[in-house]
């Protein structure tokens, strides 16, 4: 009987299996609420609440990843070029510890938020499936861009996006 | 076969694969630690192939590509 159900039961389990990978945060989707201290000893936590009405892009790095190193002062450039249109940068740390993410600040100051996820409950929020992954926030709080990973050339497809999600607000 | 049983019987099996749980973008840091690497001294890994060469008159096979992100 069980050898006669076994397609099933395999179709079964490889659907339960989607399901958990459905769950991913995807261009169209709202962005989820959270609110997550920052990095800064002081500052405020930021969350979801505070940047109604921007267009963010949130990215999720950590100092071990090398690709994600490359993007953030690329970022950095980026969100002072549009800063005075509304634009914020979100830059989520998931090193655990904290202190290695500092470590880099240290040596690569970043002049946007910097909150920190040390044990993956924002990461987990987003269901993030690379490091780094960005995504594109634009004002009404809709997910416009999806964007793993960081190669050259990769940051004028983000700041395209920027433009576009700039231009519709 | 009712399809709840079937269903269930989907669960059970994936509960009893749960020890093989996925390392999470966000945890890969702990791969990328020192002693998670195949060779931690290369020094003393070096040392290693050379006598073992110097035993067997073979050498290379016992690298894999390390850790880190795995984004790029």
């Amino acid at each position: 009987m069980i050898i006669k159900s076994l397609p099933k039961i395999l179709l079964a389990t490889l659907a339960a299996c989607c399901v958990s990978s459905l769950s991913a945060l995807e261009e169209g989707d709202m962005l989820p609420e959270f609110s997550i201290p920052s990095i800064y000893a002081g500052k405020p936590a930021i969350s979801s609440e505070s940047l109604k009405g921007k267009t963010v892009l949130v990215d999720f790095w950590a100092s071990w990843c090398a690709p994600c190193l490359t993007s953030l002062p690329l970022y950095n450039e980026l969100y002072h070029k549009y800063k005075d249109q509304d634009f914020e940068v979100v830059a989520i740390t998931v090193d655990n510890p904290i202190e290695d993410g500092l470590d880099f600040l240290l040596d690569t100051p970043l002049d946007f938020l910097i909150p920190v996820d040390p044990l993956g409950e924002i990461s987990e929020l987003f269901e993030v499936y690379g490091m780094p992954t960005s995504y594109l926030i634009d004002a009404s709080g809709t997910v416009q861009l999806v964007h793993m990973g960081f190669r050259s050339g990769d940051i004028e497809i983000i700041e395209e996006a920027v433009k576009k999600a700039l231009a519709g607000s | 076969m009712k399809p709840i049983t079937v269903f269930i019987l989907g669960i059970l099996i994936i509960l009893s694969v749960s020890a093989c749980t996925e390392v999470r973008a966000w945890e890969r840091g702990y791969l990328a630690q020192p002693e998670m690497a195949w060779k931690p001294d290369p020094l003393e890994s070096a040392l290693n192939d050379h006598i073992f060469f110097s035993k067997e008159a073979s050498s290379g096979g016992n690298s894999a590509a390390g850790g880190g992100c795995g984004c790029n």
